[in-house]
């Protein structure tokens, strides 16, 4: 039996991880990345699994799935060449990622499967500082949240959920850390660029702190998604991960500008 | 309407470093690839963000746009473009542009 043993969501701005190494002090994300960390460190996981929303570099309009497990031995990214951080081969675990994609669709929930990957900043930001070295092996879990129309955030929670009971059914013996990536309210180029959904954001970090999951996916509507900006469906990733902590409230979740860096420990 | 194939031109200049090139080297020419209206090509060719945003073109590809100075699209006009043909709103006030200077390819 594996075991879940942290739970935790970060934003993935691209923008951290040069201001860290350019201008360090400067951004209030990179204390709260800090303390994220070293949560991770203390639970010493030797898997990770990251849910995630592809920005259009691996997937597109042609062939975009609502939810979708990576199945590659190893992935190359941040793909995009604007992106100014590190270029990273990502280490799969295709054993674990067969078994999920079967007790998945076993479930019910007839995920997609990709055996090749292009990796983007979305998800190579979060495991730059989480994953130093790329030492772990990073099982992927795509969720649409980019795109319309997105999946349910109920169907997201309802998916947490089963990833919950996959970990604790999986033959493994991993320690196993499972994260988040994304925003909870942002318009990345949008005509609202700049602007901060407040009311948005500050609503989801105060349910997921008393950890009101199932309240939080009946509001996330896509209508009400999409009022707050172009990139807060990734929203849909953090509904995904509370799905899969169960009844265990947030160690500590802190906002930063339609961000939340969160991390909930299991004993 | 097309939307489709103009996302697919900005996925792709995004993507695939081939058409990247073809797309700052001889754009009209690159355009000719794609099915687009008459329509979609002279917004395209002009620039016209805000008629590409309302044509429902997605905003994380509009991006695409500045990020290589496309159509003379850049990011100090991007933001008052995209704008264009919308009523004003106050929200407006708090925008600025991304940070990001740090195009390479």
């Amino acid at each position: 039996m594996a075991k879940l043993v942290l739970a935790a969501g970060v934003p993935h701005p691209p923008r951290l991880v040069y201001e860290m190494e350019h201008a360090p002090g400067k951004m209030k994300g990179e204390a709260l990345m800090k303390q994220v960390r070293e949560q991770v460190e203390k639970a010493a996981p030797d898997l990770i699994i990251e849910v995630d929303s592809d920005h259009f570099v691996n997937f597109f309009y042609n062939n975009l799935p609502s939810f979708c497990i990576g199945m590659a031995e190893e992935a190359q990214g941040p793909q995009e060449t604007w992106c100014p951080m590190p270029r990273y081969t990502v280490r799969g675990h295709l054993p674990l990622a067969k078994a999920l994609l079967r007790y998945g669709v076993n479930s019910k929930f007839d995920l997609a499967a990709a055996h090749e990957l292009r990796l983007d900043h979305s998800l190579t930001v979060p495991l730059h500082f989480l994953n130093p070295g790329m030492e772990l092996p990073v099982v992927p879990i795509y969720t649409n949240g980019f795109a319309s129309p997105m999946p349910l955030a109920t169907r997201c929670l309802a998916l947490g959920r089963m990833l919950r009971k996959f970990i604790e059914a999986w033959e493994g013996k991993e320690r196993i850390a499972l994260i988040a990536s994304g925003c909870f309210a942002m318009d990345v180029g949008g005509p609202l660029r700049g602007w901060t959904d407040t009311e948005w954001s500050e609503t989801i970090s105060s349910l997921l702190l008393r950890g009101q999951y199932q309240a939080l996916a009946r509001r996330a509507t896509e209508e009400r998604i999409n009022r707050a900006g172009n990139n807060s469906g990734e929203l849909l990733n953090w509904i995904t991960v509370a799905g899969a902590v169960g009844a265990t409230k947030p160690l500590f979740l802190e906002g930063d500008e339609g961000s939340g860096y969160a991390v909930w420990k299991f004993a | 309407m097309s939307v489709y194939q103009i996302n697919k031109l900005l996925y792709l200049t995004d993507n695939d470093p081939a058409l990247r090139k073809r797309m700052k080297e001889e754009p009209e020419a690159a355009l000719n690839e794609f099915k687009l209206t008459a329509e979609e090509r002279e917004a395209l060719k002009s620039g016209a963000v805000g008629k590409l945003y309302q044509m429902g073109v997605h905003t994380f590809l509009l991006n695409h746009l500045y990020r290589y100075e496309l159509f003379g699209v850049n990011r100090d006009n991007y933001l008052s473009r995209i704008r264009e043909g919308m009523p004003y709103d106050p929200r407006f006030e708090q925008g600025n542009m991304p940070v990001q200077r740090f195009l390479k390819g």
